[in-house]
């Protein structure tokens, strides 16, 4: 179940996960495409040809050509330079909402699993009111409510997937938490809190890790859906759910606008999709060992 | 068993109490104006006073939470500010609309997903079943609005085998079919997708138990044992589905409703959200988490009945 | 056992799907409209001024008087359900002859001066109508026979056939109607015009039927089908898919371009336009200066907007005042496309580097990408906008509680340079106030001017007044007049009209008893 076992310094670690890599093709897969993304996102304001936010009235809509590779939106803004702005709201947006959710879920889940009854169901009641709400309604209240930005956005989705990961960390807090070593460990003087996380969190990593790119993919998915809607970020940052919103409304003329962003976010979801599927399969043993 | 049933049905009660707290709490802080709504911009800040009070908005929160709370506890959710009718009879009239496009896709989702999975489980690690795997990581990794913009500019405009705009007349069963289909599709991608995965891993588990090796030896075609046995217990990865994946399914219903300008539930909800419909928007989203909720039980139980382990916990 | 289980709701969900019902056979003339917003807002014509309500309101209601049809000018107006009418010496008192035999629908009964009275003091309340400011100086409405009615007003008014006219308040409901139906009235609206309300779908249509009855014969159209989409590319792909005849259209040049490519598709643009002002907020601390403002003046590029909107559908603006209006000038202070002098002014004011403003916008795309370019030539002068998008409600609500430096509105009025001067730039109309409407740049430089015209009974003073006015608020540069936006609707070309479609003070087209369908 564990990805990594044993503390065993960077070196074991490092070649663990090339281990867990090679056994499922599709995670290396996965982490090329992402790193191709990442690459692109980083390299944005020195590969990108135009200044993304820079208009030019006369050469709106224009199909692709050599002057502008995807061709211009309706403000004659380069869609190739907007694209790949638009990859670092994108990437960090998701990454960024699921690593907050997933702190907070996690040491929410072990808290709630630890102390038991009041706190537990506190915790965990508070958790399953925000899994009532689906993800999509969720962000799109939160993000009525707090206003549309990137940072508002980001919380948003931090909020959905909080109470995933809260699930996560509970169960195996509390079959441990009786166990000897906890109790020896009380017994050296630590606190607590520390002793649950030094047991529990090298437990559940493996899981964090799967569980952690699949809700960056599904992160992805729902800032590109609200961008979508109309309430993503602010104007004139270029985001892909954005830009096909703006397509859309030329959609029968110039459909280049909304298909070019939406290739963007298809290989960038499906990259985080394969990297979380490849290494639940290589570190689940039911489907390893048959 | 009876035991965790009550126990499951008594813990939906305070969820739905305290979602029905979050939701009229969150929309009171949303910015924005019914009476506005309804009176344009032209309105006059007295006339603006005048409806607020007609509508009630100018009675203290805690009157109008309470208002509210026991309304719905008797399933009276109120009347809509913007159109005076039941929140419940304007939900009633998009109902169908959104359970047609619901069982369309997730029968769509089981009629391509189970055969899917069974072939990837039967033939795993061959190319087939990559190609199967990878193809179903495509499924899930569209968002919604592009594989349904996609679908109209493909089948509606290059094609035109299908309306652009999904709003049949419900009485006529072959419009109502015609308009589903589009959505239907660009619903059950996702729910194919799933369900081809979740098929698959129950469906590995199943070809090393004892009895189909058993048949194999009897002579019976194994492919044929494995679909039986597959159809037999198809529920198992519908419900896995269902209940795991509910939101996904809402959040895609609600942005294949915008795309294809389908009434349902989401447009619903969405366009009380930007008329400030407060006890439209509270209503149903009432009903979303009502069915969540709900969903959320039977997917327990059918697991409870299905998997004793889950009954001790 | 659970297999066959699955097998009989396989087939109740498969015959469910598969029952097919016969279509129904058309031989009626039905007109397949596509309009803009989500719904319905009240189809009651005194209280709402929704354009998707506006539009449908002179083909259900008529008022005493009418525009010509196909066209906004107040020189040529004509009898509606009024024949005929006159006005006392000293314009104080106006009386009306009514048509006789006019027929309410739905049974309601013949029109009678009962109901013009009826109707227009439900006008001039409050309580019922949001035109009321309109009618403040009429005193009384009085019916003297079954067939005439008399106003009698307390000072002269700018233009009284202005407000019995088809618009707003003038439209004649029907008392019986009105009582019998209560708060239904609004999604169930009874009047004597050519078509007559029949079911609304709320989220979805409104269906209106021709009135048989009507008094300048029957329409050739049997059924309207309005639908309510929201959303343009969807309205134009169903009108593509000859799934509508007639939509409300992009108000943008391209648009127009590539739909009229197709032979059998016909555009109309229409006026009255609406004008879309940037107001500049002084009451905001770094707007107080003049200097400022004048540099947001020098900032815009006109020209560039008119490019980008399109030289078909839109019009520079250079007053605060629409065009066509009644007492609009062009003679007025032109604060021309200049950065390096908006940069000098706002270096000037104490801002070297430049200036950061708060700006809220609607998510509707009509005013939120004009806005996107007015940001980017903002940014040119160093002046940059922190831009919020919000819903189209929150953003009503925001700017009237002063949450945004900048307000870019677009707006039509009853086309007398009085009511948009009123509505904009009183010191009564200031938002925040108790008697707050559209004012806001809080701008007070002109109530004398806007008071005094309104009273004034002689034609070329009051103009001389208006003038005044808006040479006065640019002066301050209180807004940027930016371009006129004209109305786009695109009509299969077998809809034909049966007259021609310039302008419209409803925002679409008028549909009457000539229309036709082929």
């Amino acid at each position: 179940m564990s990805l990594f076992p044993k503390a065993g310094g960077l070196h074991r670690t490092f070649n663990d996960l090339v281990r867990v890599f090679n056994r499922n093709k599709t995670s290396w897969a996965g982490l090329i495409l992402l790193l191709v993304m990442v690459v692109l996102a980083v390299l944005a304001p020195w590969i990108a040809p135009y200044d993304p936010i820079d208009q030019n009235i006369l050469q709106r809509l224009s199909p692709s050509s050599t002057e502008h590779l995807l061709g211009t939106d309706q403000f004659g803004r380069d869609i190739l330079s907007r694209i790949l702005w638009g990859a670092r709201i994108s990437l960090s947006v998701g990454t960024i909402s699921v690593l907050l959710g997933m702190a907070v879920g996690t040491v929410l889940g072990i808290f709630a699993g630890y102390k038991g009854k009041f706190w537990d169901y506190l915790i965990m009641g508070v958790m399953d009111v925000f899994m009532a709400i689906p993800t999509l309604l969720m962000g799109l209240m939160v993000v009525a409510v707090l206003g549309p930005n990137l940072v508002n956005l980001t919380i948003a989705i931090a909020l959905t997937v909080a109470p995933r990961f809260a699930r996560i960390a509970r169960a195996p807090t509390i079959s441990i938490k009786n166990r000897d070593f906890v109790e020896a460990g009380r017994a050296m003087g630590f606190s607590d809190m520390r002793i649950m996380a030094a047991h529990i969190f090298p437990n559940i990593l493996g899981e964090l890790v799967v569980m952690g790119s699949l809700w960056v993919a599904t992160a992805v998915r729902i800032e590109a859906s609200l961008s979508f809607i109309g309430l993503g970020v602010k104007p004139p940052t270029p985001t892909w759910g954005g830009m096909i919103r703006e397509g859309f409304q030329n959609i029968l003329s110039e459909p280049w606008i909304s298909i070019y962003p939406g290739i963007f976010i298809l290989i960038t979801v499906l990259a985080f999709n394969l990297l979380g599927d490849g290494l639940r399969d290589a570190i689940d043993p039911k489907l390893r060992n048959s | 068993m009876l035991k965790y049933v009550l126990k499951r049905l008594g813990m939906s009660i305070p969820i739905l109490l305290a979602v029905l707290t979050l939701v009229f709490v969150i929309i009171r802080i949303v910015p924005g104006d019914p009476a506005m709504v309804v009176l344009g911009d032209q309105a006059s800040a007295e006339a603006l006073e005048a409806l607020r009070a007609k509508m009630g908005l100018d009675a203290p929160l805690v009157e109008q939470y309470l208002t509210f709370l026991f309304g719905a506890l008797r399933g009276d959710l109120g009347l809509s500010l913007l159109s005076g009718k039941p929140v419940l009879a304007e939900v009633m009239t998009v109902l169908p609309y959104t359970i047609d496009l619901t069982i369309a896709g997730v029968l769509i989702g089981v009629v391509f997903g189970v055969p899917l999975g069974v072939l990837t489980a039967v033939y795993r690690n061959s190319v087939t079943d990559y190609f199967i795997r990878v193809l179903s990581l495509f499924g899930l990794s569209f968002p919604a609005f592009y594989s349904a913009i996609l679908l109209i500019l493909v089948f509606a405009i290059q094609f035109q085998f299908f309306p652009v705009i999904s709003d049949p007349d419900l009485s006529d069963y072959g419009q109502r079919l015609e308009h589903l289909i589009l959505p239907a599709f660009n619903l059950g991608l996702i729910m194919v997708a799933y369900i081809t995965r979740s098929t698959r891993s129950s469906m590995l588990e199943v070809l090393r138990e004892d009895y189909v090796r058993t048949a194999k030896a009897k002579g019976v075609p194994r492919l044929i044992v494995i679909f039986r046995h597959a159809l037999q217990n198809a529920l198992i990865p519908i419900v896995t589905v269902i209940g795991l994946y509910l939101g996904v399914l809402i959040g895609n219903s609600v942005l294949t409703e915008i795309v294809f300008n389908r009434p349902g539930l989401g447009k619903l909800i969405l366009d009380a959200l930007s008329e400030r419909d407060y006890t439209l928007l509270q209503g149903v989203m009432v009903i979303y988490a009502f069915i969540i909720v709900v969903v959320n039980l039977i997917t327990d139980l059918t697991y409870g009945l299905v998997d004793p382990r889950v009954k001790h916990q | 056992m659970r297999c066959k289980q699955l097998l009989s709701v396989f087939l109740a969900v498969f015959a469910y799907t598969c029952v097919l019902g016969a279509m129904p056979a058309h031989a009626e003339s039905v007109l397949r409209v596509g309009t803009l917003s989500n719904d319905a807002n009240q189809l009651d014509p005194h209280v709402s001024t929704k354009s998707q309500d506006k539009i449908l309101f002179p083909w259900v209601f008529n008022g005493l008087v009418r525009f010509k049809p196909g066209s906004a000018d107040l020189n040529e107006i004509e009898p509606d359900l009024a024949d005929s009418w006159s006005a006392s010496a000293d314009g104080l008192s106006w009386t009306f002859k009514l048509r006789k035999g006019v027929q309410f629908h739905g049974g309601y009964g013949e029109l009678t001066a009962d109901d013009v009275v009826f109707s227009l003091n439900r006008a001039r309340n409050k309580e019922t109508s949001t035109a009321y400011k309109d009618y403040a100086d009429v005193a009384s409405v009085t019916a003297s026979d079954k067939y005439t009615v008399t106003i009698t007003l307390a000072k002269p008014v700018p233009s009284l056939l202005g407000i019995v006219t088809n618009y707003h308040g003038g439209f004649i409901v029907s008392k019986k109607a009105v009582e019998a139906l209560g708060e239904n009235f609004k999604t169930n609206p009874i009047g004597t015009g050519p078509f007559a309300f029949s079911e609304y779908q709320s989220k979805r249509q409104v269906t209106l039927v021709a009135n048989k009855e009507y008094f300048r014969g029957v329409p050739k159209i049997d059924k309207i089908v309005y639908r309510y989409l929201p959303d343009e590319s969807s309205r134009e792909l169903a009108f593509k898919n000859g799934e509508l005849d007639l939509i409300y259209g992009t108000r943008e040049q391209r648009w127009v371009e590539r739909i009229r490519e197709d032979k059998q598709v016909k555009v109309d643009i229409i006026g009255l336009g609406e004008l879309r002002t940037l107001h500049i907020n002084a009451a905001k601390d770094h707007l107080k200066d003049i200097r400022v403002r004048k540099a947001i003046a020098h900032a815009v590029n006109r020209d560039e907007m008119v490019t980008f909107v399109g030289q078909d559908v839109a019009q520079r603006s250079l007053s605060v005042v629409p065009l066509g209006y009644l007492g609009t000038t062009t003679d007025v202070p032109v604060y021309e496309h200049d950065v390096d002098k908006a940069k000098e002014l706002l270096k000037a004011a104490g801002y070297p580097d430049g200036i950061t403003l708060k700006v809220i916008i609607t998510k509707v795309a009509s005013l939120r990408v004009p806005m996107e370019v007015l940001q980017a030539q903002l940014r040119k002068a160093g002046i940059n906008l922190d831009l919020e998008v919000v819903e189209h409600s929150a953003f009503h609500k925001l700017i009237r509680e002063d949450a945004s430096d900048l307000i870019l509105y677009g707006a039509a009025r009853f086309p007398v340079a009085d009511s948009y001067l009123t509505q904009f730039y009183l010191s009564d109309s200031i938002v925040g106030t108790p008697t707050a409407i559209t004012n806001f740049s809080h701008c007070d430089v002109a109530d004398t001017e806007i008071r005094a015209a309104r009273a004034e009974t002689d034609a070329a003073k009051q103009m001389a007044l208006w003038k005044t006015a808006q040479r006065k608020i640019l002066e301050q540069s209180f807004s940027v007049p930016i371009f006129e936006q004209l109305i786009v609707w695109a009509r299969t070309a077998n809809l034909d009209y049966g007259f021609a479609m310039k302008n419209s003070l409803s925002n679409g087209p008028i549909i009457d008893e000539r229309t036709t369908l082929k």
